[in-house]
């Protein structure tokens, strides 16, 4: 009788451990704590800490647990000394609570969990944002492979700004001709510089329509750009040309008096003689050997400039965001399902009721509880 | 809850006898080294504990969970949230280190002291004896009052953990020390 009595209370004991009384409890526990754990060699002295309050917690739902189920602690000990409690099955699903005596296992839970956390934060922001932002990858393989992505994005950027230049030139020509009240504000040189200006714009503009297509690389490319533009800005001769990569449709409508205001200084710094296409395309080209270096192939942490601090910043607060938001979302999803099972507590929580009712000896419902038991018993051990 | 503890000890199932040590000392005695000497690992990369290590050693047929706690003066009020269920303690000396003897002292008999060690058996390592200007085991011992300790078994022991020396020899101490006590219960 005695085995039979312990089987019982293992059974219970297991069934705890997989309802929401258990689960919810100890997995907040876990993601709530989890983010000082990293897997270095050495343990923080708030590990110590931490594992002090799990096991107060766990001790807290487990006295709990036998109070409702009402068996006392020598048959709770019964139990789980009986070789039932042994099985190989069994064992894994007392890993929390062993956990509590063991501080290895409680710290390899944690770090799993952080990391798991982790990789969930990551998904996250992949599925928003279609890849990754370039400061969370580090991958040397997913850098060269981006690296060529972004090679041939160049290389059609470069041809296509080539033809269209040419192609703008005509109709500038053209447009003068039409209209030359428009231009005849401004004097000749500006005008041409500010087709010189509107040449280099189109380069960025193409840049970020070709990258339109390409939806993945795409949306890194111009989340770089955007991050880096900053630091481009900085450089003289290149200046003020990734914001007009933005708005080009807005300097192709008003080509003459952007241009005017931009031809100020930098555009004479950037091609002394302003009509040659070539040169031109050159600086187009520098523009976008520069885009291209600062976008991230030059990036590896080892030199790390102030911008490239920042972003590693960012990333890390980006990373604590998302992880606070998942927090957020986990914990509310768990207080709609205990709303839920608070409002009917009485039928879809078997295990604590039956096993109440065993321990006030209601002898029929003991043997329907038996033949379940046994049936589990057979399933757990054939698995 | 008492009876928690006993609970999950029969829940883990295993008939391996397992040991806790705790492993105190003040910063740079070596303690970090003579835990990665014991665990055979490398001991040349050691930097100052912030916080704790822990290795399992087998050893006699035991498993010897070592905790090997930093031991700079901030982090030594920590020490006593560590004592709890301990075994064994293992102190160690840097016996070059003669200006902090008295200091090392002092957070020795503090530790003797503590409610948690109550007759616990403690091992004192000698450390740095490779260097040249480190004191023999028996003038520490003389210096640390050993010969006054009534209460426990203890034992201080020479050695080198860089190179390994005396290590052994201190282990056996324990095993013999731990088995013995665990017959006489």
């Amino acid at each position: 009788m005695a085995e039979d009595d312990s089987e019982w209370v293992v059974e219970s004991i297991v069934g705890y451990l997989g309802s929401p009384e258990w689960l919810i409890p100890v997995t907040d526990f876990l993601e709530n704590k989890c983010t000082v754990f990293d897997d270095e060699d050495e343990n923080k002295l708030s590990y110590t800490e931490i594992h002090h309050q799990y096991k107060k917690l766990v001790e807290k739902l487990l006295e709990n647990y036998m109070q409702e189920v009402g068996i006392n602690e020598q048959q709770f000990l019964d139990a789980c000394s009986s070789p039932f409690a042994k099985s190989k099955t069994l064992q894994t699903v007392f890993q929390p609570i062993l956990a509590t005596d063991d501080f290895q296992m409680f710290r390899s839970l944690m770090v799993q969990k952080n990391m798991e956390l982790q990789l969930q934060a990551l998904r996250v922001i992949k599925e928003r944002n279609g890849a990754l932002p370039e400061c969370l990858t580090d991958g040397v393989d997913v850098m060269t492979e981006l690296q060529q992505q972004e090679m041939k994005i160049l290389q059609e950027v470069l041809k296509k700004s080539k033809e269209e230049y040419d192609e703008e030139m005509s109709r500038r020509l053209l447009l003068e001709e039409e209209h030359g009240s428009t231009s005849s504000s401004c004097s000749d040189k500006p005008v041409t510089k500010s087709d010189d200006a509107h040449n280099a714009t189109t380069a960025p503009s193409q840049q970020s329509n070709s990258t339109k297509v390409n939806s993945k690389p795409a949306k890194k490319e111009e989340s770089k750009k955007s991050a880096t533009g900053g630091g481009v800005e900085k450089k003289g001769a290149t200046s003020s040309k990734p914001d007009c990569g933005s708005k080009s449709l807005e300097s192709r409508v008003l080509p003459a008096v952007r241009g005017s205001v931009k031809s100020a200084e930098p555009t004479v710094i950037l091609s002394p003689d302003t009509k040659e296409q070539s040169s031109s395309q050159t600086a187009a080209e520098a523009w976008l050997e520069e885009a291209h270096r600062e976008a991230g192939f030059s990036k590896p942490y080892t030199e790390l400039s102030a911008s490239q601090q920042e972003q590693l910043q960012q990333r890390a607060a980006y990373l604590r965001q998302q992880r606070d938001k998942l927090h957020a979302l986990k914990k509310e999803q768990q207080k709609t399902k205990q709303t839920i099972t608070a409002e009917a507590p009485t039928t879809p929580t078997p295990a604590p009721t039956t096993t109440l009712e065993i321990s006030a000896e209601e002898k029929k419902k003991l043997q329907k509880r038996k033949h379940l038991a046994d049936k589990l018993k057979e399933e757990v051990i054939k698995k | 809850m008492q009876g928690l503890l006993s609970v999950i000890e029969k829940l883990k199932g295993s008939t391996e006898q397992e040991v806790r040590i705790v492993l105190l000392g003040l910063d740079n005695a070596g303690k970090t080294t003579l835990l990665k000497s014991l665990a055979s690992e490398d001991v040349n990369t050691i930097t100052p504990t912030q916080g704790f290590n822990i290795k399992s050693v087998a050893s006699h047929g035991m498993k010897l969970n070592v905790w090997d706690i930093g031991g700079q003066r901030k982090i030594r009020p920590f020490w006593k949230k560590y004592l709890e269920n301990t075994d064994l303690l293992i102190y160690v000396i840097d016996s070059a280190d003669k200006k902090r003897f008295e200091e090392t002292g002092l957070e020795l008999s503090e530790l003797i002291d503590e409610e948690n060690l109550k007759g616990v058996p403690v091992l004192i390592f000698a450390n740095k004896q490779d260097l040249a200007t480190a004191s023999p085991a028996s003038e520490i011992a003389e210096g640390l009052n050993l010969h006054t300790y009534r209460d426990r078994e203890w034992q201080i022991q020479a050695c080198s953990a860089v190179s390994g020396e005396g290590v052994q020899d201190g282990m056996n101490w324990i095993c013999n020390n731990i088995v013995n006590k665990k017959k006489k219960k």
